[in-house]
């Protein structure tokens, strides 16, 4: 099976004054297409760093990163842009849909900043897509008339609309309560058994049993795999 | 993403946020307004210039005019005759731009009449002065070539003296009249001329009621005993144009004296100065008000902006995790200012049209906001707003994705 994500040897560094903060030590992470990873960890351990980076939303201090067979470590800007439209979709612990607009123009988005597709092929693409995941009454709405749980299915089909290869979540269930919750997990196992790849960032080991595969980070190393 | 969906986004963005948005706008609008309401007076006022301009003559009219002798005058100025009747045939003989030229002669003379007597004007012309300078007689008529060629002792009163000499204007027809000491016949009384460039502003055609017009030739021959001309009024043929026109009679004119000793100035060129004076402080002040009002305005948007900005940091982050560049940031954040600004210019020239209506109104003055006008204050309303739009969608488009999903 060839790798879907493969990293070697990431660091990464922030600079905080004058000292250097090391955020990743040197972290290798393999990941084959349609499979289910949760990163566990305590908070600082540098979980998040290590989702953003594989998210391509920040770049690695050092180290190499391909994902689909692509070397995006050396990308940025625009370039890096592109490979986050195309090749990711994210969800939030906060969501983060535009207030202002419907559910089908968020879950739209994303086709709209790739570009060359139409308006009325955005759209029904993101109808078809929230009908796929029971929200097919809802797509005039605005998001502040949604429950929590509904808001965080559009944020997933929004990540889902550009067909990514891979689905980063980062603690996805932390804003909910538990049966809102248990349905958005309910979701990812259904979009794993479709095949997608999905990445998802937890320290809620309830929520990380749900995958395939757990990466245990502490430190900024891998401290287990299992 | 398009421009024009950034422009939408934009639209929605400031109607989400009216009351902030019109607030935001304020200086803005004022100093659109401002800017239009000064504008169309100033363009009223052109508008206005340029008809007194038609009425005393259009703009191809020229007067040449002897300069004032300097206190040492040099041998070349002390030898030229000045303007004379012989300059006014050569130039109507040789000079190709000009379609007439009519000789003047100017002098304040003593008018009497029964038991009342003042100084006025007297101007000494031929029959073309009327057809140049716009002329109608409101009784009798102007003068004739006969006249002329016989030096006649006839008179064409202006309004104002007809009515003063002899109670009513239209009565002075066929009555004797004294102009410096010589009897004349009132053969003609012209119509009363005015035009005001604003309606607290002198009658600036008053000039033309105050005076009486004889023929040249009777000037000459009963007032001075010599043929020196105080004036020429000179028609530039259309064709040429007033500033070739001007050329040659001055290389003409120079020719002829020797020297360069006439002053040639369009007809009415002073017209309305010192209401055009008054107008100019006005619209000074109104200038400053709008210039400082658009830049409150400018900076006032670009504070808004900037703290939107912020507000709306995560935002910006996640639209750049679903794949929006920096510079599509950048567009998004101009286009939402030139939405803002686009509605404060069109504001701003709706009160400032009704702003000029009342100014208009008020101080009696023609002004009309031309869509030149509308065009011009949009325009810089639009721009202060780019550029107060600026510094903040710079800095929106700067943020690092990771940091600004962090924020807030």
């Amino acid at each position: 099976m060839t790798a879907l994500i493969s990293a070697r040897g990431l660091t990464r560094t922030y600079r905080l004054g004058r000292v250097d903060v090391p955020a990743l030590r040197g972290v290798d992470v393999e990941l084959a297409a349609g499979e289910f990873v949760a990163i566990t960890g305590p908070s600082g351990s540098g979980k998040s760093t290590l989702m953003h980076i594989l998210g391509c939303l920040d770049t690695a201090t050092s180290g190499h990163y391909a994902i689909d067979g692509e070397d995006v470590s050396r990308l940025r800007g625009k370039a890096l842009a592109r490979v986050r439209n195309r090749k990711v979709g994210f969800v939030f612990q906060t969501f983060n849909l535009m207030p202002r607009l419907t559910v089908e123009e968020n879950v739209a988005l994303p086709l709209r900043y790739r570009g060359g597709i139409a308006r009325l092929e955005r759209r029904a693409r993101a109808r078809r897509l929230l009908e796929r995941l029971g929200l097919g009454d809802r797509i005039g709405h605005r998001p502040d008339e949604l429950s929590g749980g509904q808001r965080q299915r559009v944020a997933i089909a929004r990540a889902l609309i550009g067909e990514p290869a891979i689905l980063m979540a980062d603690e996805p269930t932390g804003n909910l309560d538990s049966q809102a919750g248990a349905q958005v997990l309910e979701t990812f196992d259904e979009l794993h058994r479709a095949g997608h790849a999905i990445v998802l960032v937890t320290h809620d080991p309830g929520v990380a049993a749900r995958a395939e595969r757990i990466i245990q980070i502490a430190d900024g190393r891998i401290a287990g795999a299992a | 993403m398009t421009l024009l969906e950034s422009l939408v986004t934009g639209l929605d963005e400031a109607r989400r946020h009216w009351g902030q948005t019109l607030l935001s706008l304020l200086g803005l609008v004022l100093g659109t307004a401002s800017i239009v309401t000064v504008l169309a007076l100033f363009g009223g006022q052109a508008a206005l210039t340029q008809k007194y301009l038609d009425e005393v003559g259009g703009v191809g009219t020229l007067v040449i005019q002897n300069r004032d002798q300097p206190d040492s005058p040099t041998a070349r100025e002390l030898a030229s005759r000045r303007l004379t009747w012989r300059d006014a045939e050569f130039l109507a003989r040789h000079a190709r731009t000009a379609s007439v030229v009519v000789p003047g002669w100017s002098r304040q003379l003593a008018y009497r009449t029964g038991g009342r007597s003042f100084e006025g004007e007297v101007v000494g012309t031929v029959p073309g002065y009327a057809v140049i300078n716009d002329i109608r007689p409101l009784a009798g008529r102007f003068l004739t070539d006969l006249d002329v060629a016989r030096a006649s002792r006839v008179a064409v009163l202006g309004w104002k003296y007809a009515d003063s000499l002899f109670g009513a204007a239209p009565g002075a027809l066929g009555r004797m009249v004294e102009l410096g000491g010589k009897r004349y016949l009132v053969v003609g009384v012209l119509v009363r001329e005015e035009f005001r460039f604003a309606s607290w502003a002198e009658n600036a055609l008053e000039y033309r009621n105050e005076r009486a017009y004889i023929p040249i030739s009777t000037a000459v021959l009963q007032h001075s005993g010599e043929d020196r001309l105080d004036f020429l009024t000179v028609k530039a043929r259309a064709a040429a144009g007033v500033a070739s026109a001007e050329g040659e009679l001055r290389s003409l004119l120079y020719a002829l004296h020797g020297v360069e000793d006439v002053d040639i100035t369009p007809s009415g060129g002073n017209a309305g100065k010192q209401t055009g004076q008054f107008l100019l402080l006005f619209n000074f002040i109104f200038l400053v008000v709008g210039a400082v009002s658009l830049f409150t305005g400018g900076v006032v948007i670009a504070n808004i902006l900037l703290a939107s900005v912020v507000e709306r940091v995560r935002e910006f982050g996640t639209r750049m995790a679903l794949g929006a560049t920096g510079g599509g940031i950048f567009a998004q954040v101009l286009a939402e200012v030139l939405v803002v600004t686009l509605m404060g210019g069109a504001l701003g020239l709706l009160l400032g049209a009704a702003l000029t209506g009342v100014v208009g109104h008020l101080m009696k003055m023609p002004a009309v906001v031309s869509p030149a006008i509308a065009l011009l204050a949009t325009a810089t309303a639009v721009l202060v707003g780019l550029l107060a739009g600026l510094f903040p969608a710079l800095r929106a488009a700067r943020l690092s994705p990771v940091e600004a999903l962090r924020y807030g």
